[in-house]
């Protein structure tokens, strides 16, 4: 108890409340601002937090990772256009509510159901997290390079258009990551005689670069992009008669969103998307999904939240991220100087706690600025595309810059910028990449000291069960997006199947 | 009657793309193609690395994580050409975001930000945001001056201020020594 005493005691200190609630205002901002992301915002902020002590740091990135999930519905509902990926399906009923008038109750819906999934997640995050450390302590390193290839294998069926691209962007970040001198021979490897890349590649400038200057890139294709705007009145609290209709499928989706989370790799998005077929699936009016129902919009939105808690307990029992995001919260760790994993809930439980007090304040305060500031929220979206790109990238400079205080790490942002482009076109996800980068240590590592165990005999490692079963969900893992509809065809009715043609 | 995918055909090709059903994807054969080289270039760079005794890589040497990840990728980018099929068998279209072609103003956009990071050393991190900030909204069309201007030389000389105070960031100065 006493842990989560300091944790949250930490949590209240005003400078960490004022930092928190940056965070927020951020993650709203960035969330609401179609093409601005969490991870980029992550991203971005990273090199301010340097300054900071690691409490505040990380605190701040959880919030705004929080609230950027939230932020995502404002203008999914009042102009049809996303903030971010995964309130992609709030549009699907808020938008088409708002146009009839009811935007306020849009909104309300959204919040309320955000923030009891948000809620929901932490609380699972606050009993999972020390369980599935305490379960973790007794990994070796054959163990948690399983677990680092489950991880891995669990690209395969994260969001995006295809696994194998999943996979391959994820295979470039493993190799990126080795960039460097090899810890144990002191060998360089791939370092072409640049000496500012002896000690690896920095995160910071590649993040910057992926999520941020591929954006710009982007968004200069879709400069002529209008949006238009649907004024709203007050943002209201769900009625009772709403609340009795939607309950069930807010528990059902902050469920599902939990689940999703805890999930190696998977992120918002998927819990999202998920959370709204199973709002229509269990409905008994699905023929209203599309026209502006409440659970079309408690659905995804209490389940894209509860995700964000839930990729919270793999990313600090584990050190294993629970999404792109969480990935880019682990790498701040590691630049923070921690090292994520069961030992940091073991010997830094406060901190650990902290994070769990932050996120739950951080939900509290969008619940504040969701009623409030929707309104104001939505007038962001009319800042010229021309005046913010600029910014975006100015600070994208200064953020790649500021770490080492080198030019060449803003060549290798403008480097990653150009190659997340190109990636991004041929349907290769980024998160992948940055998973890839960040596991990538470990898999070697862990590989290594294996190796060392067995005496070099790869079949030793299948002497642990978990290992056999960390390997063997990881073959399911990798077979089921091609399995998946082969199974689906193979099994489904004949008749339907006839039909289908 | 329903029309089906193989109405759209233009012919019995064996590559597909631009409209053609075919087993190998054209585009996509040239992504593995890619992808296959850029990881050819890098396992030839492992054969480069310095050598080192088995005792002291204790059985696994430098190379030898890189190249599997490698031989992992390659395979992988092996199965890039068919896996339009699979995609259209779902209802899916793979070629969704790159349906158009690239627009002229990415490759402005990022020749501008080359040509002004290029300059940084000379005319210093300052110079080359205010340079970004007004340059970048003209190339993208912005005519609107009062709002351009003030903005191209109020915004990066504040980011720049609390980086050098709050924060502690030496802006690169340039040839002019501009610093605060």
């Amino acid at each position: 108890m006493e842990p989560v005493i300091e944790g949250l005691s930490l949590v209240l200190d005003l400078n960490n409340i004022v930092l928190i609630f940056g965070g927020v205002l951020i993650g709203v901002v960035v969330g609401a601002l179609p093409g601005l992301s969490s991870p980029m915002a992550v991203a971005l902020l990273l090199p301010f937090t340097l300054s900071l002590e690691p409490v505040p740091a990380i605190c701040m990135m959880a919030a705004l990772y929080c609230a950027g999930t939230f932020g995502g519905s404002i203008t999914a509902i009042l102009i049809n256009a996303p903030g971010a990926p995964p309130a992609v399906a709030t549009a699907f009923d808020g938008y088409p509510m708002a146009k009839r008038g009811e935007a306020g109750r849009a909104l309300g819906l959204a919040t309320f159901s955000s923030v009891f999934g948000g809620v929901f997640s932490l609380v699972v995050f606050l009993f999972a997290a020390p369980f599935l450390a305490k379960v973790a302590l007794k990994f070796r390193p054959p163990e948690y390079f399983a677990l680092a290839i489950f991880a891995l294998s669990m690209l395969a069926s994260i969001s995006g258009k295809s696994s194998l691209r999943n996979l391959i962007s994820g295979g470039f970040g493993v190799l990126i990551g080795t960039i460097g001198i090899h810890l144990t021979t002191g060998v360089e490897r791939f370092t072409f005689g640049i000496h500012e890349l002896t000690e690896g590649i920095n995160f910071i400038p590649v993040l910057i670069g992926l999520f941020a200057m591929s954006e710009l890139l982007n968004q200069s294709q879709a400069l002529d992009v209008a949006y238009e705007r649907i004024r709203t009145g007050v943002v209201k609290l769900p009625s009772r008669a709403d609340l009795k209709l939607v309950w069930p499928t807010i528990l059902r989706s902050s469920g599902i969103g939990t689940f999703i989370g805890i999930l190696p790799a998977e992120g918002s998005t998927v819990a999202a998307i998920m959370g709204y077929n199973e709002a229509k699936r269990w409905s008994k009016r699905k023929e209203e999904f599309g026209s502006g129902t409440p659970e079309g919009i408690s659905g995804p939105e209490a389940a894209n939240n509860a995700a964000t808690g839930g990729a919270m307990v793999p990313t600090l029992a584990l050190g294993i991220p629970g999404s792109g995001t969480t990935a880019l919260i682990l790498a701040a760790l590691i630049i923070h100087g921690f090292r994520p994993g069961p030992y940091l809930i073991r010997e830094t439980p406060e901190f650990v706690y902290a994070i769990f007090g932050a996120m739950l304040l951080a939900n509290i305060m969008f619940l504040a600025i969701g009623l409030i500031g929707a309104k104001t929220f939505s007038m962001i979206t009319l800042i010229p595309r021309a005046i913010l790109w600029p910014a975006v990238f100015t600070f994208s400079i200064v953020g790649a810059y500021a770490g080492s205080g080198s030019i060449f790490d803003i060549w290798v942002m403008f480097i990653a910028g150009v190659a997340g482009f190109i990636m991004l076109r041929h349907g290769f996800g980024l998160a992948p990449l940055v998973m890839g980068l960040i596991l990538g240590k470990l898999v070697e590592e862990s590989f290594s000291q294996s190796m060392i165990m067995y005496d070099n005999k790869f079949l030793g490692l299948f002497e642990s069960p978990i290992v056999t079963l960390l390997f063997v969900l990881t073959f399911i893992s990798l077979l089921w997006p091609f399995m998946g509809p082969i199974m689906k065809m193979a099994f489904s009715h004949p008749r339907s199947r006839g039909e289908g043609e | 009657m329903a029309k089906t995918k193989g109405d759209g055909r233009r012919g019995g090709s064996l590559l597909a793309g631009d409209g053609q059903d075919g087993l190998i994807h054209r585009t996509d054969l040239i992504v593995a193609f890619i992808v296959i080289a850029i990881c050819g270039f890098f396992y030839y760079v492992t054969t480069t690395f310095e050598e080192v005794s088995n005792l002291l890589a204790q059985n696994v040497p430098p190379e030898f994580f890189p190249r599997w990840v490698l031989i992992i990728i390659v395979v992988l980018a092996l199965g890039l050409p068919f896996e339009h099929v699979v995609h259209s068998k779902r209802g899916g279209n793979i070629d969704s975001e790159r349906s158009e072609r690239v627009k002229q103003m990415p490759y402005l956009t990022a020749g501008l930000l080359f040509v002004f990071i290029a300059a940084m050393p000379y005319i210093g991190t300052l110079l080359s945001t205010v340079g970004i900030c007004l340059a970048l909204p003209l190339l993208w069309g912005a005519r609107r001056w009062r709002l351009i201007i003030p903005f191209a030389l109020i915004f990066p000389t504040i980011v720049a201020y609390v980086f050098d105070r709050i924060l502690l960031v030496q802006y690169e100065p340039g040839l002019f020594g501009i610093t605060f």
